[in-house]
C-alpha cells in the first residue's frame, strides 16, 4: 500500500499540484449488540481506502476511492486536481499552509490482550456480564440495549512536504441504554459508554458491569428519594464527567481556529472566540484546560495528526486567559503560527479537519470534602443526559442525572433534574475551586459535513461553582 | 454488479446459510463546500461496495465487502460462518420477505442532466450572490450531487436495480456576529433545483434579524419554520421504528392506537414519494416502498417494520428494512389550510422559530427535551417581527405533537446537515412551548 500512496501524491505533483497529500486507511473489527437479553447480531467491519487531498492555485480538492488499483487512484487524483482548479477560480484569497518539520515514523498502540484473538462468543460474553450484574441489582430494567466494539485502525500518511507516518491504534469500547421503571416512573442513562485505544484488557479491568450497576442503582434512587433541587442562586459542584462535556463544548469547540475564521459557519457553527481574543481572560484563576492527543490508551489517542504533524498538549486555557486555539495547517499559516496537530479525519473518504482529542480540566489543589465543606446551600451534579450548546459555543445547558444536594457541607438526599443553563464566560468565571483527581469519559465528537464522528475522551476534575443561577424542569 | 451479487447468494447457500441478502451500491457523490463567499473546498467520491445480510440457525450476522474478487467473498463468508457458529441465537428473528415483487417506476427520482454535469460551481455562486443580494455579508454552505445505483439479491427470490440522481444545497447567510439565516432546497431532478430561493430565504431572514435583543422566557406560541420542524420531525423519525422502541429510545412505547398528537397531525412515511430526497423503489428486503401513515388525525397507527420485527409483532411488514433496524425514508406532515399570512395572524404575542439545532434529549421514553434555535428568531406581536437571540426550546416531544393548533397550505421538504431524514412539512403553530435562556 506505501507504493499507492507514494504513487498518488507523485502523479498529483506531476498533474499540478502545488501540494499533495494522501491517506490510506484501513479498519477492521467486530461489533457487537444485545437488545433485552437477545443478540441482535454480529457485524464484521472491514472497510479500506484511499483519499487523496490536494492544493492548486490556492484551491483544495479532495477525492477519494476504495477500488485500489492504480488506475482507480491514478483517476481519483485526476478529480482532486480538477475539483482544487474550478474551486481556486471561486476565491478571494488562496489557502497556503504553515510550514513544519515532519519526519518518518511508524508507531502502533500494543494490546495486551489482543481483540482479534478473541471470538464473538466471548465478546458477547462481556455484554451478557452487563445484563446480568444489573439483573442481579434487583432494579426494574425493561429496556436494556448493551454493544461491544472493536476496531484496528491502521493508516498510513504520505505528503509532498515530507510527512510519511504509519499507525495502527486499536480502539475498543462498550456503550449502554439502560431504562429503569420502578414505582410508576421511568428513568434513563442512554449512551453511556467506556471507550480506550488499546487491548480487550483495557475494558476487562475498567469493568463496564460496574459502571451500569451504579447507574441502575442511582436512578432507583432517584426514583424513590429523589426531590426538587433548590432553586435560584447556589453553589455546583461538577464531577469530572460533567466538566468534560463543559470543556468539550465551551472551550474546545469555540476555540477550533475554522470555526473561528468561519468555515464551519453552515453546519456546526462560528465561535463567540476571535482571532484578537489570545491573552484574553475567559475564567478564574483557577481554570486550566488541555486537549492532549497522547494520553496513552486514551479513546482520543493519536502522536501525529492526519496531516503529518506531531501531536502535544494543547493548553486552551491557562489560568483563566485564552492562551492557543486548536489549529490546522491551514489556520496556523493563517494565524502565523505553527500547526497544533488538530487535523483528523474519521476515515479514507474524508477530509482533515480542526478537531479536539482527549479534552480535560486540569486539576487544582482540593480535595471533595474540601470542596464541598463549606457549601450551605448547593448541589452535586454526578452525570447529565440532555445538553446543548449554541452555535457560536456561548449559552449552554447541561441536566444533572444523577445529581445530589449539597447542605451544610454534606452530601443529602438526590435531587431530580436540576438545570445548569448559563453562558461560557459565567461558567468558567463562576469555578473557584478545582479537585486533585482527573478522570476521563469518553464521547463521539461530531464536526464536518459529512459528519466525521471523532472519538474523544472529555473530562477532568471535579471542580466547584459559586453563585449559581440553577433551575428546575 | 448483478453477477457479483448472484456469486455471494450462490457461495452463501452452499456453505449453509439461510436468509441472505446482497446490496451492492455504486455511489459518485460530488460535494462542494463554501464559506466567507469563497469555496473552501471540492470533493468527490466514487465506492462500491456490497453490504452483506446472513442468517444461519437464527443467528444474524452482516458486513460491507468492498473488495470484490471472489477469493475476498469466499473468506468473509466463512469468516461470518465461523464466528457465528459459537454465538446463541436472535430467537425473536423471523426471517425476510418472500419475493419476488414488481415496481414501479417513482418520477422524478433519476435525471441523465445530474449524472451528466459537469461543473456545479454555477449553482453555488448563484446561490451566495442571492444571499448577497438580500443584504448578507458572508454566506457559507454545501452543495452536494449524487448518482447511485443499487442492486439487490435475496436468498427469497429477489433481484431489483434502482437508478437515482439527486442535487441539494443548503446556504447559511451572516451580516455580523449574531445575525444569520438559512435556506436549503433539495431536489432529484436538475430543472426543479433553485439554489437562489436557498440563498435567498437566507439573506431575506439575516436582513430581517439585524440588532436583535436578548428573548424572553416563559411558555409562548411558537411558529415553527418548516426547517425548524423538519429537525424535530427528523429525530422523531428514529422513534417510529420498532426497533429504537424495543431498545428504549422512542416517546412511542406503549402508545399504539392511543392519541399522541393533536386532531390535525397526521405523519406519514413516503418511501416513494416523487422527488423526495429519501425515495427508493425498494427496502433492503426487496418490498416495493410504499406510504405508511405512522399518526393519523393525532392517533398512532403503527411504528415502521421490516418483515421480521411485523411477523413478531403478528402484522404486515410496512417496507421500511433497514434488516436490523427499520427507518423511515421521507418523512411528512400532512399540510393544513392555512395561508402563511393567516397563521402568523393567529398569533398576536408569539415567537417565530426559522431553524434550531442540537436537539438532545434528558429522556427518550418520556420525550423531555430541548434544542436551540439558530438564525433569525422573532417576537411575532400583531403581525410584526422583531429580533432576539439566545433563547432555547425546552419542552417535550408529545406536548409539542398535541399543541399543534395550526398548519399551512404551503410545505416544503427538507433535508440537510442537521435533518438526516428528509422531511416534508408545512409552517406549524404550537401553542405552549416552553422556552428557557441562560440567566447568567
Amino acid at each position: 500500500m506505501h507504493e499507492l500512496v507514494e504513487f498518488a501524491v507523485e502523479n498529483a505533483l506531476e498533474l499540478g499540484a502545488d501540494y499533495a497529500e494522501a491517506r490510506f486507511e484501513e479498519k477492521n473489527g467486530t461489533s457487537l449488540t444485545m437488545k433485552n437479553g437477545s443478540p441482535e447480531g454480529l457485524e464484521i467491519l472491514a472497510d479500506k481506502g484511499i483519499g487523496v487531498r490536494v492544493l492548486v492555485n490556492g484551491g483544495m480538492g479532495f477525492a477519494s476511492t476504495n477500488v485500489l488499483t492504480k488506475e482507480s487512484v491514478a483517476e481519483t487524483v485526476k478529480k482532486a486536481i480538477k475539483l482544487a482548479k474550478a474551486a481556486s477560480r471561486v476565491r478571494n484569497e488562496p489557502i497556503r499552509f504553515s510550514e513544519e518539520n515532519f519526519h518518518r515514523v511508524s508507531y502502533k498502540v500494543k494490546m495486551r490482550k489482543d481483540f482479534r484473538d478473541v471470538s464473538p462468543e466471548e465478546k458477547l460474553e462481556l455484554l451478557k456480564k452487563i445484563e446480568e450484574e444489573v439483573k442481579a441489582t434487583g432494579v426494574n430494567v425493561p429496556m436494556r440495549f448493551i454493544r461491544y466494539y472493536d476496531q484496528m485502525w491502521h493508516k498510513i500518511i504520505f505528503n509532498s512536504d515530507g510527512a510519511f507516518i504509519e499507525s495502527f491504534i486499536p480502539r475498543v469500547s462498550t456503550t449502554y441504554n439502560l431504562v429503569v421503571f420502578e414505582n410508576g416512573q421511568m428513568e434513563q442513562a442512554p449512551f453511556v459508554q467506556r471507550a480506550f485505544s488499546g487491548g480487550l484488557e483495557l475494558i476487562e479491568k475498567d469493568e463496564p458491569w460496574k459502571w451500569a450497576v451504579k447507574d441502575v442503582q442511582a436512578l432507583k434512587k432517584l426514583i424513590y428519594e429523589g426531590k426538587r433541587p433548590p432553586e435560584g442562586k447556589v453553589d455546583l459542584v461538577i464531577s469530572p464527567e460533567v466538566a468534560g462535556i463543559a470543556v468539550h463544548e465551551s472551550v474546545g469547540h469555540p476555540y477550533e481556529s475554522d470555526r473561528i475564521f468561519g468555515r464551519e459557519a453552515a453546519q456546526a457553527g462560528e465561535s463567540f472566540v476571535k482571532p484578537d481574543m489570545l491573552g484574553e481572560r475567559i475564567g478564574s484563576e483557577v481554570v486550566t484546560v488541555i486537549d492532549d492527543p497522547t494520553i496513552p490508551n486514551s479513546w482520543g489517542f493519536y502522536l501525529y495528526d492526519d496531516e503529518g504533524v506531531k501531536a502535544r498538549p494543547r493548553y486552551l486555557i491557562r489560568n483563566g486567559i485564552i492562551t492557543e486555539f486548536l489549529t490546522n495547517r491551514e489556520y496556523a499559516h493563517k494565524l502565523g503560527q505553527h500547526s497544533n496537530a488538530a487535523a483528523r479525519a474519521i476515515n479514507y473518504n474524508r477530509e482533515p479537519i480542526v478537531r479536539m482529542a482527549n479534552t480535560y480540566l486540569a486539576p487544582g489543589d482540593y480535595s471533595f470534602e474540601e470542596l464541598i465543606e463549606d457549601i450551605k446551600l448547593g448541589v452535586y451534579m454526578v452525570s447529565f443526559n440532555e445538553w446543548n450548546i449554541d452555535d457560536r459555543r456561548y449559552q449552554q445547558r447541561y441536566i444533572g442525572r444523577e445529581a445530589y444536594l449539597i447542605e451544610n457541607g454534606e452530601i443529602k438526599h438526590p435531587v431530580r433534574r436540576p438545570i445548569l443553563e448559563i453562558t461560557t464566560r459565567a461558567l468558567w468565571s463562576s469555578v473557584d475551586a478545582v479537585g486533585k483527581e482527573v478522570e476521563f469519559y469518553p464521547g463521539t465528537c461530531g464536526k464536518g459535513e459529512p459528519g466525521q464522528g471523532v472519538p474523544v475522551w472529555m473530562g477532568g476534575a471535579h471542580a466547584r461553582l459559586r453563585d449559581i443561577p440553577l433551575r428546575r424542569p | 454488479m448483478f453477477d457479483v451479487n448472484e456469486l455471494i447468494l450462490k457461495k452463501a447457500k452452499e456453505l449453509g446459510f439461510g436468509d441472505v441478502v446482497v446490496l451492492s451500491h455504486e455511489m459518485n457523490r460530488r460535494q462542494v463546500r463554501f464559506a466567507n463567499n469563497e469555496i473552501t473546498v471540492a470533493k468527490n467520491w466514487h465506492e462500491r461496495k456490497v453490504e452483506l445480510f446472513v442468517e444461519f440457525e437464527k443467528r444474524i450476522a452482516g458486513t460491507t465487502i468492498t473488495e470484490l474478487s471472489e477469493e475476498n467473498i469466499e473468506r468473509t463468508l466463512k469468516t461470518l460462518l465461523s464466528n457465528m457458529k459459537g454465538m446463541a441465537p436472535k430467537e425473536d428473528y423471523y426471517g425476510i420477505a418472500e419475493g419476488p415483487f414488481e415496481y414501479k417506476d417513482i418520477p422524478e427520482t433519476f435525471d441523465k442532466a445530474i449524472v451528466e454535469l459537469d461543473e456545479p460551481n454555477e449553482y453555488v455562486e448563484r446561490a451566495i450572490n442571492a444571499a448577497l443580494e438580500e443584504g448578507a455579508k458572508r454566506v457559507a454552505g454545501v452543495l452536494y450531487t449524487d448518482h447511485d445505483r443499487i442492486y439487490l439479491t435475496t436468498s427469497n427470490g429477489v433481484e431489483a436495480f434502482d437508478e437515482g440522481t439527486g442535487i441539494e444545497i443548503s446556504v447559511r447567510a451572516f451580516i455580523g456576529d449574531l445575525e444569520s439565516g438559512h435556506g436549503t432546497n433539495s431536489v432529484r431532478v436538475l430543472k426543479k433545483f433553485d439554489p437562489e430561493s436557498a440563498g435567498r430565504k437566507a439573506g431575506e431572514i439575516a436582513s430581517l434579524a439585524r440588532n436583535p435583543e436578548q428573548g424572553p422566557e416563559g411558555r409562548f406560541n411558537v411558529i415553527f419554520d418548516p426547517l425548524a420542524f423538519a429537525n424535530l420531525l427528523s429525530y422523531m423519525s428514529f422513534m417510529t421504528s420498532a426497533y429504537a422502541a424495543e431498545a428504549g429510545f422512542s416517546f412511542l412505547v406503549n402508545k399504539l392506537g392511543q392519541k399522541v398528537a393533536s386532531e390535525i397531525v397526521t405523519i406519514k412515511d413516503v418511501g416513494n414519494m416523487p422527488n423526495g430526497y429519501g425515495t427508493r423503489k425498494f427496502d433492503d428486503e426487496g418490498v416495493p416502498t410504499r406510504e405508511t401513515t405512522i399518526i393519523e388525525n393525532g392517533t398512532f397507527k403503527t411504528f415502521l417494520l421490516n418483515t421480521s420485527l411485523a411477523r413478531k409483532y403478528g402484522t404486515e411488514t410496512t417496507a421500511n428494512a433497514g434488516l436490523i433496524m427499520p427507518h423511515a425514508w421521507n418523512i411528512v406532515l400532512e399540510p393544513g389550510d392555512y395561508s402563511r399570512d393567516e397563521l402568523f395572524s393567529e398569533v398576536r404575542c408569539g415567537i417565530y422559530i426559522t431553524n434550531v439545532w442540537y436537539t438532545r434529549f434528558q429522556n427518550y421514553v418520556t420525550g423531555d427535551f430541548s434544542t436551540i434555535p439558530r438564525d433569525g428568531i422573532f417576537l411575532v406581536e400583531n403581525g410584526e417581527l422583531r429580533p432576539i437571540r439566545n433563547i432555547r426550546v425546552s419542552d417535550n416531544l408529545q406536548h409539542i405533537l398535541k399543541s399543534i393548533a395550526a398548519l399551512t397550505k404551503e410545505s416544503h421538504h427538507v433535508h440537510w446537515w442537521e435533518v438526516n431524514t428528509p422531511v416534508s412539512t408545512p409552517y406549524v403553530l404550537v401553542k405552549d412551548v416552553g422556552i428557557t435562556r441562560a440567566t447568567k
